[in-house]
């Protein structure tokens, strides 16, 4: 009994100890935990370098890295950002910025005119090959009258260059660096919120706190490490198990396991693309327009939404379902297969015609509409051969060089329509269709100013797009963005497919 | 008992080749549904009546596309697997029979074709030809010659130094002869078990090749693209997957199977233990 007492009375005193030991390490760490919130992005950037790309992926990453002179707010409105305030003269042609003060680069630069200056003329180079150079074509020279205030001069009025000062490509950078010549392909630095600290390729990327970010009492996160996770199967695990806090590419058919689980939120949101079936124009068959109409009455355009795209607005234009220039024709060349098979005997086009239709394998919602679209189409009597094709061989063959007959793609939403139109109606576009009236609407929507008028321009151009039939226009999809439980107030950036991580909060 | 069991297996990959071979061949008639057609309705059905294996993410018929699928398995076997047979008996023979730098020269080429991961060289022989699956059996039928052409050769070698061979080559037969009449007929057994094993890896390249998107095209039904698809619905309709994953996986235990019989029965050595 004695021996048994005492036993149990160093036992005690062991496991005492033991919890004493354990809390006093535990009372000992400095620091309170970090907020690490784990992102999955659906695939690697191929470079990081703003200016010399237009990948999605590339700003999907920058975003949080780099400023710009304004940015778009939740509504899509541009509301200043670098620049606390901007002023456009009555002519429309001088465009004068005032810069936030106090702004510091991640190496410890303050922001200065000088630097914007550098940026612009750095994607206005020929040397940088910026595929949105031409966006900053109508800025003839920039003025520095002092250390915050920067000038715009341009050779005519242009409304649409402050949507591309707010889109990703107007990031600014340091103009130390650029003088230098430093490698922003793989190590951005900017103002932005976060500063990468390690990229992993084809596995993470990793950014960290700016502690002297402009905006008061923001980021709240510490860390947001951007696992590179392409199958979306994986993610779906990750999301259930809390490996991934959050992702943006998840299909209406994962929607029933996830809620299942209790873990997670599931939020559908109107995307800004607009999904397209292209056509070549510039096809001897396809460029008879009774076959692009037949083309479109042979479509259910809300079935391929909700099999392929999971859910979305149907359109009838080249215009997003969701922006303010948008107007309907969806009931110009309805859903009529009778219709279809009528207009393609008129123009003498039957089975023996063989349509090739390119589609990209790495995006298989593209993929998944192009399979229905093609059963769609040989139900009206048309014979359309599959190819499937890496995005590589897309973009040079199908987009640049217009070797293709069908293609199905979705082009992303811009800050200004004349983004999304530009040159549209002339044959340097990858659906080879020509329409002088067309494009000279687009031209001049962009020397106006004001949205009302801008807006009647528009009305007429995207009438003429609608009736002529360069595309099958779908219409614009919706996107699920699934997080966890525990995130707070993770945003998307209206138009630009790209996140805002500086609300962002764990609880 | 050992011998017992083995010819056992051997039957029932005899019969599954057979019936397999047979579906093939009598697909249209033999599918119960159009294997391409979708009904937008019945995604994702389970197995039932009307659908015994279920319908995919389009609503087609799994039983359907499986049967319908195991043409270009079959296809692509035979087709590459005569090309590998034929252009590495060729390079074999002649090096074997030519020597020197003639058989350095071929063999050097063959070993450095051997040198490269199997998938790997199909992907880049197809990136250069295009995609589908004529380029397919192509690239397979030469990724697998050298397998053939080192085989021919070591046989050659041995067959031609034998003593009758030398004999009827003493007494002027030409050489066309001695390969057809002495060599050939004495490699063909080794050359039939290769080709059981080489036609199994073939059909498990072009489900590969199609999984990746290179290979057969869609709407086309091959097991590789039906895994494919599958891929995003493991948990919503493991069917999708079940059922083609099945078919390659018996396919290719089967030629196995059948592969190490004929060895064991064609190889004199064996079959006297």
């Amino acid at each position: 009994m004695v021996r048994n007492n005492r036993s149990s009375a160093w036992r005690f005193i062991w496991i005492a100890a033991f919890f004493l030991l354990a809390a006093g390490m535990l009372f000992a760490s400095p620091q309170p935990e970090e907020k690490t919130l784990n992102f999955a992005l659906s695939g690697n950037p191929d470079t990081l370098d703003p200016h010399k790309t237009s990948g999605t992926l590339t700003f999907q990453t920058v975003k949080s890295v780099y400023d710009t002179l304004v940015e778009p707010d939740p509504e899509g409105k541009l509301v200043p950002a670098l620049a606390e305030r901007w002023e456009v003269s009555g002519d429309g042609k001088t465009w004068t910025f005032y810069l936030r003060k106090g702004v510091v680069f991640h190496n410890g630069d303050s922001l200065t005119s000088a630097d914007v200056k550098a940026t612009f003329e750095r994607i206005k180079s020929e040397e940088t090959a910026s595929p949105n150079r031409n966006e900053f074509e109508p800025i003839q020279s920039i003025e520095t009258p002092d250390d915050h205030t920067v000038v715009l001069k341009l050779n005519e009025p242009w409304s649409p260059l402050i949507g591309t000062l707010g889109s990703g490509w107007g990031a600014i950078l340091p103009k130390s660096l650029i003088d230098s010549g430093h490698d922003f392909a793989s190590q951005p630095v900017g103002t932005g919120p976060f500063s990468m600290s390690e990229w992993v390729r084809d596995s993470r990327i990793v950014l960290e706190k700016n502690q002297d970010y402009w905006m008061k009492g923001h980021p709240k996160l510490d860390k947001v490490v951007m696992n590179i996770i392409p199958e979306r199967a994986v993610q779906v695990q990750g999301l259930m198990t809390g490996e991934v806090d959050v992702s943006y590419i998840i299909d209406e058919e994962d929607v029933p396991i996830l809620e299942d689980s209790g873990e997670v939120t599931v939020e559908r949101k109107p995307t800004s693309l607009i999904m397209v079936m292209s056509i070549n124009c510039s096809d001897p068959v396809l460029s008879d327009l009774r076959v692009r109409q037949a083309i479109t009455h042979a479509i259910d355009k809300q079935k391929v939404l909700d099999v392929a795209y999971g859910g979305g607005n149907p359109i009838g234009t080249f215009m997003d379902y969701s922006s303010a220039y948008y107007k309907d024709f969806t009931d110009l060349y309805p859903y009529d297969p009778d219709k279809a098979r009528s207009l393609l005997a008129e123009a003498g086009v039957g089975d023996d015609t063989v349509l090739e239709m390119f589609l990209p394998q790495n995006y298989p919602p593209h993929v998944k509409a192009g399979e229905v679209y093609q059963e769609m189409l040989t139900n009206v009597g048309l014979n359309v051969e599959i190819k499937l094709v890496d995005w590589s061989t897309w973009i040079s063959d199908v987009y640049r060089q217009a070797k293709y007959d069908l293609t199905v793609i979705g082009h992303t939403g811009k800050l200004d329509p004349h983004g999304t139109l530009a040159n549209y109606g002339r044959e340097s576009r990858y659906v080879r269709w020509a329409n002088e009236e067309c494009a000279q609407l687009i031209d001049k929507a962009a020397v106006t100013s004001g949205y009302e008028a801008r807006k009647k321009l528009y009305d007429q151009a995207l009438e003429i797009m609608a009736r002529e039939a360069p595309f099958m226009f779908l219409g614009s999809s919706l996107r699920r963005v699934v997080y966890r439980n525990n995130v707070e107030d993770f945003r998307m950036t209206p138009n630009l497919d790209t996140f805002d991580f500086r609300w962002t909060d764990l609880k | 008992m050992k011998r017992k069991s083995s010819s056992r297996f051997l039957y029932i990959a005899i019969a599954y080749l057979a019936i397999l071979g047979a579906a093939a061949a009598a697909a249209p008639w033999v599918a119960p549904h159009n294997p391409t057609a979708q009904n937008l309705e019945n995604r994702f059905e389970a197995p039932s009546l009307d659908h015994p294996l279920g319908t995919d993410n389009f609503g087609r018929d799994i039983l359907s596309r499986v049967i319908h699928g195991s043409r270009s398995a079959l296809l692509v076997g035979v087709v590459s697997v005569s090309i590998a047979v034929v252009l590495g008996s060729v390079v074999g023979l002649i090096a074997a029979l030519a020597g020197g730098l003639v058989e350095n020269t071929l063999m050097l080429i063959m070993d450095s074709l051997l040198s490269f991961p199997t998938v790997l060289l199909a992907i880049t022989v197809v990136s250069f030809l295009g995609y589908g699956l004529a380029q397919v059996m192509g690239a397979i039928g030469v990724i697998f010659s050298p397998v053939f052409a080192r085989l021919v050769r070591a046989e050659t070698l041995s067959i031609k130094t034998e003593g009758y061979v030398e004999a009827s080559r003493a007494l002027g037969t030409p050489i066309f002869k001695t390969v057809f009449k002495h060599i050939l007929p004495n490699l063909l057994g080794k050359v039939v078990v290769q080709c059981s094993i080489t036609f199994a890896l073939s059909v498990v390249i072009e489900a590969s090749l199609s999984f990746l998107g290179l290979g057969t095209q869609p709407p086309t039904p091959s097991w590789g693209l039906m895994l494919k698809d599958a891929r995003n619905y493991l948990v919503q309709a493991p069917w999708m997957a079940i059922y083609p994953g099945l078919a390659i996986a018996l396919t290719v235990f089967c030629f196995n199977i059948l592969g190490d019989s004929l060895s064991e029965r064609l190889n004199p050595r064996v079959y006297r233990r």
